[in-house]
This record gives C-alpha cells, structure tokens and sequence, in this order.
C-alpha cells in the first residue's frame, strides 16, 4: 500500500467503497455526468432495519490498496459500478468482456458489481439481467439512482450475511489469520496451533468484525468488538493490528460524538434526521445485542447480563479526550511499521481532523508535525505536491495559517520543480496566490498607504518575486508588471540599491512588452488585483495650485455693497456661518482660473531611487471641469531633494474643479496617483473655480522698455515697464498698442493712472489721454491692435536746487517775507540743508543728480466674452518711468511800470540749464535764443489785473480744506491765470528737427499770488529771498510767485 | 549557541531578526515566521491566566529536522524567538530560559531609551551586541 488517501477521515471507516469506472471508449464529460449522479446515492437507510448505509465512491483505486482490505474493510473494494458505451448490438459481447476484466482487478474482494451500458437498444437491451442496466444515453436515464440503490442493497445483504459469519465463529473453531500483504512471508512456517498463534487469528478477526459491524451501522457492536479485539491482541503484541483495533476504535468513538462529521464538506449528509447521538446509539440496539450474548466475546465490558447493558455500551465509546491518547497509541504502532507509513500517515490525518473539531490546535500540530516526517517511498512530484497542500490544508483547518502558507508555497514550487518536465506554472501561480493571506499580504496597494510597512518584509519580498516569475512564466506579462509594480511601491523602503535596479529593470522590460495599465485586473478564479499607482516615484511632498500671473488674474467687479451677505443670511455676522465657511475655505482656494487659460499646479517631488529617475507624462487629474492637461516629462537626479515640477493645463468649461492627483508614466507603468492617497502630503485646498473665458491684452508702446521696476504700494503686479527721459516741462506722446491676443473679443477698457508717492511737487496733468479714441475700435476681435496716445507732461519745481535765484530787491522793488509762501519754505528749507554738502555752484546743469524720476503706473482694466457677462475683468498695469532733467529757469523776476498804465513789463532772467542751445518765446512772438548755461534778461509787457476779480476755486473742496490748502488750491488756480497769459515756451533747436521732442512742448509756467486790493501797491509783497527757496517776486501789479508750474 | 533571535512586535511583524548563518538568511525568516502560529495558539491557551503570574518563557515551539525553536512573549505580548542547532543537546531548558531572561532584560534598555519609537525596527547597537554574544558563547 503506497498511495495515501489525505482526504480520509474517520467516519470513512463506515463506509463501504465503490469503485465506479468507465469502459471502453466513454468520454469523461458524459462519465463524471453520471458519476456524479451516481455519487448522489451515498446513504441508505436498509430496508427494515434502521440502520443506515454509507457508501464512498472512487472513480479510481489503486489495486494495491485494496490489497489491505482484510486490515480495514473500508480499504476493500466491495462494489464496481462499470459504465460504458455500446452502440451497436454486435459490441456487446466484446463489451461485455471488457466488464469482466475490469472485474477481475478487483475481484477477490468484490461483493457485487454492475454494468450501465449507454446508447445500446433493441433486443439484448430487453433482456432482464440483474447485472447490467441499459440506457438509451447519457441524457435519457432516470432509472439510476434507483438502480444504484438497489445495488448498494445487494451489497449490504453480503455485507450482512459476512457480518453475521464472521461474528458467530465459535471460539473453539479454526480461525483464519488475517494478514496484511507485507505479512504473509512472515507468517511462513509458524505454529499455527500455538496458543498465542490462535489469540492472534481471533484478535485479529475480532477487529475485522468490529469493521464490519462499523460499515454495517451498527456502531456499538463495533465498539465491543474493536474493545475486544485490543485486548486480544496487547495480550499477543501485535502491534500493527493493535493500532488498527485502537484506531477503529476511535473511527467508532469519534462518528458517535461528532455526528456532523470530520472531514468538513461531506459533514451535511452524515446526519440526516437530526437524530442525537443518544438515539442514534439506541438505534443499533438490535444489532447490538446478537454479539453480546456471544460468550467468548465479551471478556471486559458491557458483559452484565441484565442491568443496563446501555451504561455498558456507552462505557464503550472512548471519550474526546480517549480519542487522541489511542489515536497516539494507535500512530506509535503503526510507526514500528516501516510498510504501514500510509497507515500511520492517514491516521495522522484523521486526528488532525478529529482534533480541528475539538478545537486543540496544539496537539493537532504534533500529530502534523509527525506526519510531516513520515518518510514514504520515493513519492512522485505529484504527489509531493498533493502532500504539500494536504498538509497546508490541514494547518489551515487549525488555524495556523502561517505554517499552512508555508507549506501552500512549498507545494506551488513543487508545480515547477526542475525535475517536471512540464512545469505547472499556472497551478504554482494559483497556490502562491493561496498563500498571501498567511503572509499578512494584500495586493491592494491602498493597505500600504497608512505609514511605514509593517511586516516580514524579506519573506513578503520573496512571495512578490515569485509571484512575478510564476505570472511571467505562465505568459500573462500583465500580471507580473502588475505584481512587479507592487514590490516597487510596497516594498521600496526594505529594497537595496542593488535590488531597486534590479526591479526597476526587469519592470522596464516586462514593461515595453505590455505596459502597466491601472486597470483591476481580474483572475479566473475571481480574484482581482487593484491598479497599483507609483506614487512612490517620484515621492510628492507637496501640492498647490498656482494663482494666474497678475496681467492674467481675473477681477470681480464690485458688487452691490453686502450682496453675498444677504443671500445667506439676514445677519451681518452670525459665527456659524462664519464656522462652516472657514471649513468651506480649508479646501477651495480663493483664486480663480479662467476657462482657456493655462493653469498651473505646482508639486514638490523627489527621487528616492539610487539612480536617474525618468518620470514621463506627468499630468494632472482633474474633475468637475473639462481639463486639458498638458503633460509634462522629467528627470530627477538620483537621490534628488525637493524639485519643483509645474504642472498645467486649459480648463475648457467653468465651474468648480478639483485638483484630485496626477497622472504618470514611470518605467513604463501607467499610474494616477490620487492625492487623497498619498501619505504625509501637504496640500492647501485643492479645488478651484474656473470662470469663463475672458479676454487677453498685450501691450506695447513706443518707449523702450526699462529694467528699472517699481515698487507699487500695495497689490499690484506690473507687467510691463517702460522709461523715458524727459526735460522740465517737456511733453512727450506715449503710443501704446493694445492687442487682443486672447481668443475673446475685448469689449471693456478702462485706464486709469496713478502717480507713487513721490516727495515732489507736481504741476499740471502728469498724464493725459483721450480714451474715446481707442474706444472707438472696439470691441477688438482677436488679433486686432488699438491704439491710445498717452501725453506725458512733466512740470517739476527744481527751483530749490538750484541757488540760482536771486533776490530782486536791487532793482528797487521791496522785497520781504510773504506770510503765504511760507508753507513753501518750511517744506524747502531743511531740505536744502540736508544738501548743504552739495555746493550750489558746483553742480553744473545737466548733471545726472539734478534729474528727478516720476513713476506712474497706467492701469488698464478690460473686460469682454462671457467672462465679462459674470462681471469679470482683468488688469493689466503698465509702469512708466519718466527722468524729468532741469530746462530752464528764472532766475529773478521784477516788474517795471510801461507807458500805459493798464500795462506793466515784467522783466524775468531767465538760465538755461541745459546743453543745448534753446529758443525761449512769451505770447507766441518775442524769441530769446539761450546758449547752454547762459542767463538772460526777457522783458513780457503783460496787461495788469486783479486777483480779486479771480473767480474762487469751487467752494465743495474748500469746505474739507484746511485754511492752508485752500491758500495753495487758490495760489495754484493763480499761477495758472498767470501763465495762461504770458504763455512762456521754450524749445531746444537742435532737436527742432529731429521731432523727438516737441518743440513747442516746453512749457515755462509762472505762478503768482496777489495780496491787497491794489494793484498798484508798491511794497506790499515780497518774494521770499531766502537761498534755495522758490522765488516769490513782486511785480508792480501782482505778486509773482515762480516756479515752475504745476 | 543561538542560530537565530528575533523580536517581534505585538502586531506580529519583526523588530529584530538576526541570524548567523547570514548566507541563509530567509529559511530562519521562515522558521521564524511559522512558529507565530505555535507562539500565538499558546497565548492564546494561557489565556485569561492571571497576568502577574503568567510564565513568560514559552518552551520548545517546534522542533525541525536541524533546529529546535523557542518561545518567550512579554507581559506586554512581544515576542522573542531563538532557534537553536538541534545538535547542541549540552543546551537545557534553564540555560534558555535565562537567554530569555538576558534578552528581555536587553530589549526592556532599548525601549528605555527616549529616542527608540515603540513599533520601529530595533537598532540599538548595545542590544545587537548582546545577541551577538548570545550567539557566539558556545559555537
């Protein structure tokens, strides 16, 4: 006997074994049809009797094995079931032929046997015979079970009547000595008329009788019997048949405790009536008591004739605790057998099976670790295998699923031992799948996720390798670049330097044959393997999205005061709604992106791998909006640091979207990484509204660019800077072109300006346009350019710099402090003491440090396309530099009465500050030509008039003035009365040509002020002579304050 | 004498797995690994076992052809296992059972340490040096 049985149980010790075998040519599909139809007979209760039978059924048996049928009857053959196909009346004897031989394999031990013959009809098929049964095919036979049950009938008749025969021999007759195969030559020569020979024919006859009572159904005899037969046979130390008397014993023990069976799927038919094991116990009684009134029998228990012979029979049955010891016992003898291993190996099983019921796991794993060692002959790789996932089975059973996946996996590198010629590669894949559970492995990446990995990493490790070779091997390469994928993100922190090249380029290779996808893959057997994303390479620390530069950020146009407000609430403050909106604003940001406008995210990635990590197609995973995402491709140097890679894209509709992940191609693997997934990543709100679509301006002018930026206050981003230098007073066009480069058309602008806050005085619009003009383009399509002049026009007082005006009280004219110019003064004067270390006279005109810079900054605001209908616009500044030179001067100012007395001349001398020869004119006619740095006098004979009939400055401003500034604001309205009517320009001639600069743009503007009624009142003003300050001169009819205007 | 020591974790993963025969590193992982099944199913055993007088050392879990491995689990359920050579028959229970104790002792110093983060992989140099001398002493 060689070949085990692993899946024996104890309770097989009752059943009766029948051999079902196809004949002649039957194909296997229509054979196990009907095997399986046969198998569905497996118990029968016997007719009068309440006994019930119970058959097992092999569709193969080793003959050899029913060579050992004498030492446990389960073993034997007793029935053959032979199914075959006939289809004509003259196969049929051949057919039939064929039936006896297969009989004859098993013959010695058959009690009964049929023939069902398919396809087979006309005049043989009429024939009654008790033997064969005919059927017209496979589909066409619904006499089967009945027939089989009929069969099985015959059988227990057989069985009953050997029963019977076996149990009445007389003590005093000669029995036969039963004898296991490896036996007989033993048993040559011996005495058989010994006392100890005889003890041993009938222990061992006892024991085969207490087998048959088993299979018969009747439990306590069997009992009795096995009782006996162990006491014979101690006596005679017959080990061997001991064992199987003990192990018989238990069999018995163990169907009468655990009526719902051992062996776990066959478990439902043992008890059919729900009977207890009491009743079941009461239902043998019959049977039960024709071997108790044997008198040779009964040497220990259950012998009291009278009382309760039921106390006696349950004393028979060995309890839980019993069971093991004498299936121990049972074992140990059967290990002084070196033939018996199957025996012994089997019945290992059997209490591992009795013990997982019982619950002790311990024991059970002794009597495993047993069976483990017992060394059968040379097994076939098969059956290594078979033995290897018995063995695991049965750990699994005891709840040691460590032990069971270890030997799961040994079974599955036996399916592609060297020594097979056809490795099993798919079974070894199958069986390494079986075995994750017990390595406390997922292949659902998400597992991972939470913090470092925990777990016997090398021996994971080892799994994942084979896992991938197995799959590769069975030509599925998208299972092993699935499962070499998810080595490289779960495993990373255990690989070494060497292992991760290793990985990652035997994935490039399985890669280039069939690329990771994340799609779930799923096995026949329905297991599915989740996409593994590696968010590992490049490892993400950070997220965020990137506002749009400032010329491009959209604007929300102001909005009724409180609009939002009231559409929530009718409070103004509530603190929860101020509550929920700060969770609200945890994850959206408050920017927008525009529809059709590149967005960007921002990430902070690192390469954790030893080498160069190629990451392509890095991209962004969006949803709410329709995102084009533009892919990206890099590559990190090995064992980078943080690296900022910029991701962007064009939202296409509006609405809300969300930033959920991104997408990339590393070693050939598809992976989305979803942010929500990646640990320890930092991310400040990942959603964001996309407005709609708005258009784009370019600007360009005429001036060139300047790299000289500005230092706006608060906000606002410049795009573009521009510079230019220009003399005091000069005007100077500023063409700027505005190009829609966008896709919408450009409907809105508006342009506003702002001078920064500079420290000098500032006469006169610094900047002027005329916006109708432009405005009379629009709406500018796509592509089209407007154009807006801007006039630039700077009027500075450099009067203070330059010491060069002097008092005009040598030409008779009383001069003295004027109380309005003082606020001139005090603003003047520590200013020209802080420049005190700047001598006056040194500085020659031209010089850089006498330039002044303006900076303004032109705002354009424009709108258009839907974005416009939201109520959105975009700004876009442009930053002007403008270097304003000195020009020229007066230098002194004095008033000399004319022959009429409604005129008066004014006399002013005038310095040239620049190096160009200039042309100075007053009222459009008298021309003074100045060389550079030269003075002049001018005389200008102005018609004399009266401030007093001035009209005031509007009175809406004065009522928030302070008295001082309306004294300015009305200096001021003067100056400009003033130099309206002289109307003072100068020119710079060598430029007259060139046009560059305007030459009439100079303006030369004088300011005066007036005190008292009189025009005519001589000393009544004068010009504050303090060095440095503006000059305030006295005229005869005004009172000249000159400065350069403003 | 140890041919193998490992601490693992309460959660059953290992903290420390050392073994001197380093060519064959994963057969002793194996080994290891496995006799959790046996470590878990005694605890399991013990069960409600009044804590304080709990035995801590676990025995002989399961002998191998080669090797015997040994059982000892703390009050807080870390496990320690050695595999010893099955040849070393010189080897009695007592003097296992005090490798136990030295070994628990050595493991109580790391998890002194402020700086060991309970549940990380044990590197203490002082702990792995006392292995060391576990392993050596007698082959």
């Amino acid at each position: 006997m060689s070949v085990p049985d692993y899946m024996q149980c104890a309770e097989d010790h009752q059943t009766l074994l029948v051999v079902v075998q196809p004949v002649g040519v039957v194909s296997e599909e229509n054979f196990f049809r009907i095997y399986k139809r046969i198998c569905s007979v497996s118990q029968i209760s016997v007719r009068d009797s309440q006994r019930v039978l119970y058959i097992r059924y092999r569709h193969h048996y080793p003959p050899e094995n029913n060579e050992w049928g004498d030492f446990q009857t389960h073993r034997k053959v007793v029935g053959l079931v032979t199914i075959t196909d006939c289809c004509s009346a003259k196969d049929w004897p051949q057919t039939f032929e064929k039936f006896h031989m297969q009989k004859e394999i098993y013959g010695s031990t058959l009690y009964d046997s049929r023939l069902f013959v398919f396809g087979l009809q006309g005049e043989i098929a009429e024939q009654p015979r008790t033997d064969v049964a005919f059927y017209p095919s496979y589909e066409d036979c619904p006499g089967v079970e009945k027939r089989v049950e009929d069969f099985i009938e015959s059988l227990f008749i057989v069985l009953e009547s050997k029963r019977l025969d076996r149990a009445t021999d007389k003590s005093g007759d000669k029995v036969p000595l039963l004898c296991v195969p490896f036996e007989k030559k033993d048993f040559v020569g011996l005495d058989t008329d010994s006392r100890h020979y005889k003890k041993r024919c009938q222990g061992r006859m006892r024991k085969h009788v207490g087998d048959l009572c088993l299979q018969a159904g009747m439990l306590q005899d069997s009992l009795v019997h096995y009782h006996m037969a162990v006491e014979l046979l101690r006596a005679v130390n017959d080990f061997l048949w001991l064992g199987a008397a003990l192990e018989g014993l238990c069999s018995a023990s163990v169907i009468y405790h655990y009526p719902g069976g051992t062996g776990g799927k066959n478990g439902a038919r043992r008890c059919p009536g729900g009977s207890l094991p009491a009743e079941a116990a009461n239902r043998h009684r019959p049977g039960a008591q024709e071997v108790l009134i044997d008198p040779g029998a009964l040497t220990t228990n259950g012998i009291n004739p009278d009382t309760s012979a039921e106390i006696g029979r349950a004393k028979n049955c060995l309890s839980p605790e019993d069971i093991i010891d004498k299936y121990k016992e049972a074992i140990s003898y059967y290990g002084k057998y070196k033939n018996a291993g199957v025996i012994e190996l089997e019945a290992c099983v059997k209490a591992v099976r009795v013990l997982a019921i019982q619950k002790r796991s311990m024991e059970a794993s002794e009597f495993l670790q047993n069976a483990v060692y017992i060394n059968l002959r040379q097994l076939s790789e098969e059956e290594k295998i078979q033995r290897y996932s018995v063995l695991s089975e049965l750990y699994e059973l005891i709840g040691f699923r460590r032990k069971s996946a270890f030997f799961k996996r040994v079974a599955a590198m036996q399916c592609v031992a060297p020594s097979i010629a056809e490795p099993g590669w798919r079974a070894c894949y199958k069986l390494l799948l079986e075995t994750l559970p017990g390595y406390s492995l997922s292949l659902d990446p998400q597992d991972f996720s939470k913090g470092t990995h925990r777990g016997w990493a090398a021996v994971q490790m080892r799994l994942l390798h084979e896992l991938v070779y197995a799959s590769r091997r069975m030509g599925n390469p998208a299972l092993s670049v699935r499962h070499l994928s998810f080595l490289l993100q779960t495993m990373l922190d255990f690989l070494s330097d060497q292992e991760k090249k290793d990985v990652t380029q035997s994935l490039e290779s399985y890669t280039s044959k069939c690329p990771g996808t994340m799609e779930l893959i799923t096995l026949p057997d329905g297991l599915s393997l989740p996409p593994v994303p590696l968010t590992k390479l490049p490892i993400v620390r950070h997220v965020k999205l990137l506002n749009l530069p400032a010329s491009l950020r959209p604007q929300k146009m102001k909005s009724l005061l409180g609009q939002n407000v009231s559409a929530k609430s009718p409070f103004i403050y509530s603190p929860i709604i101020a509550h929920s909106r700060g969770e609200e604003r945890s994850k959206k940001i408050d920017f927008q992106w525009v529809q059709g406008d590149v967005c960007e995210v921002q990430l902070m990635v690192y390469n954790p791998m030893p080498f160069e990590l190629r990451v392509e197609n890095m991209g962004l995973l969006t949803s709410g909006v329709e995102f084009e995402s533009l892919p990206a491709a890099l590559s990190l140097p090995a064992e980078s640091g943080l690296y900022p890679v910029t991701l962007v894209g064009v939202p296409q509709t509006t609405g809300t979207i969300s930033v959920n992940g991104y997408h990339t191609t590393v070693f050939g693997v598809f992976s989305d990484c979803l942010l929500d997934n990646l640990p320890g990543i930092k991310n400040n709100g990942s959603t964001v509204e996309v407005i709609p679509a708005l258009p784009r301006l370019q600007i360009s002018t005429s001036l060139p660019r300047s790299a000289h930026s500005l230092q706006p206050a608060s906000g606002d981003e410049i795009s573009t800077h521009v510079s230019v230098q220009l003399y005091n007073g000069e005007t100077q066009q500023l063409v700027i072109k505005l190009e829609n480069i966008g896709v919408e058309p450009l409907e809105k602008l508006e342009v506003t300006s702002k001078v920064l806050t500079s420290k000098e005085k500032l006469y006169g619009d610094f900047l002027s346009w005329k916006l109708e003009e432009a405005l009379a383009q629009f709406p500018l399509q796509p592509g089209q350019v407007a154009t807006l002049t801007v006039n630039i026009q700077v009027k500075l007082d450099f009067s203070c710099q330059e010491n060069l005006l002097q008092d005009l009280s040598d030409d008779g004219i009383s001069v003295s402090g004027f109380p309005l110019c003082s606020p001139f003064r005090q603003v003047v004067r520590p200013r020209v003491e802080s420049k005190g270390a700047n001598p006056p006279e040194g500085s020659k005109p031209g010089d850089p440090s006498h330039t002044k810079a303006l900076e303004a900054i032109l705002n354009f605001k424009y709108s258009g396309g839907p974005g416009h209908v939201e109520g959105y616009y975009r700004e876009l500044s442009l930053g002007l530099r403008v270097e304003v030179e000195p020009s020229v001067f007066f230098t002194r100012v004095s008033t000399l009465p004319a022959t009429s007395t409604r005129q008066c001349h004014l006399l002013l001398d005038v310095f040239n500050s620049t190096e160009h020869e200039l042309s100075l004119s007053a009222r459009g006619n008298e021309e003074l030509i100045l060389h550079a740095g030269e003075c002049q006098r001018m005389a200008i004979q102005v018609d004399k008039f009266n401030f007093e009939s001035f009209p005031e400055s509007p009175g809406e401003k004065g009522q928030f003035a302070t008295p001082k500034q309306l004294e300015e604001q009305r200096q001021e309205a003067r100056g400009l009365e003033i130099n309206s009517k002289l109307g003072i320009r100068w020119r710079i001639i060598s430029f007259h040509g060139r046009g560059s600069r305007c030459p009439c743009s100079g303006f030369l503007t004088m300011e005066g002020t007036h005190e008292g009624s009189s025009a005519h009142k001589p000393h009544s003003n004068a010009p504050c002579n303090s060095p440095g300050s503006s000059v305030h001169c006295l005229a005869l009819p005004v009172h000249w304050s000159l400065t350069p205007g403003r | 004498m140890a041919v193998c020591v490992a601490v693992i974790a309460k959660e059953n993963y290992p903290l420390y797995i050392r073994s001197v025969p380093t060519e064959n590193e994963l057969k002793f992982h194996y080994m290891v690994h496995t006799s959790l099944d046996v470590v878990d199913e005694k605890i399991s055993a013990m069960g409600k076992a009044l804590v304080d007088q709990r035995e801590l050392y676990l025995g002989l879990l399961y002998p191998t052809e080669d090797y015997k491995v040994y059982g000892y689990v703390t009050n807080s359920k870390v496990k320690f296992v050695m595999v010893v050579d099955s040849s070393n028959t010189a080897l009695r229970d007592n003097e296992i059972r005090s490798m136990f104790r030295k070994l628990h002792n050595s493991y109580t110093d790391v998890m002194c340490n402020p700086f060991y983060n309970p549940g990380d992989r044990i590197q203490s140099r002082a702990f792995d040096s006392m292995v060391t001398s576990m392993m050596i002493q007698v082959c």
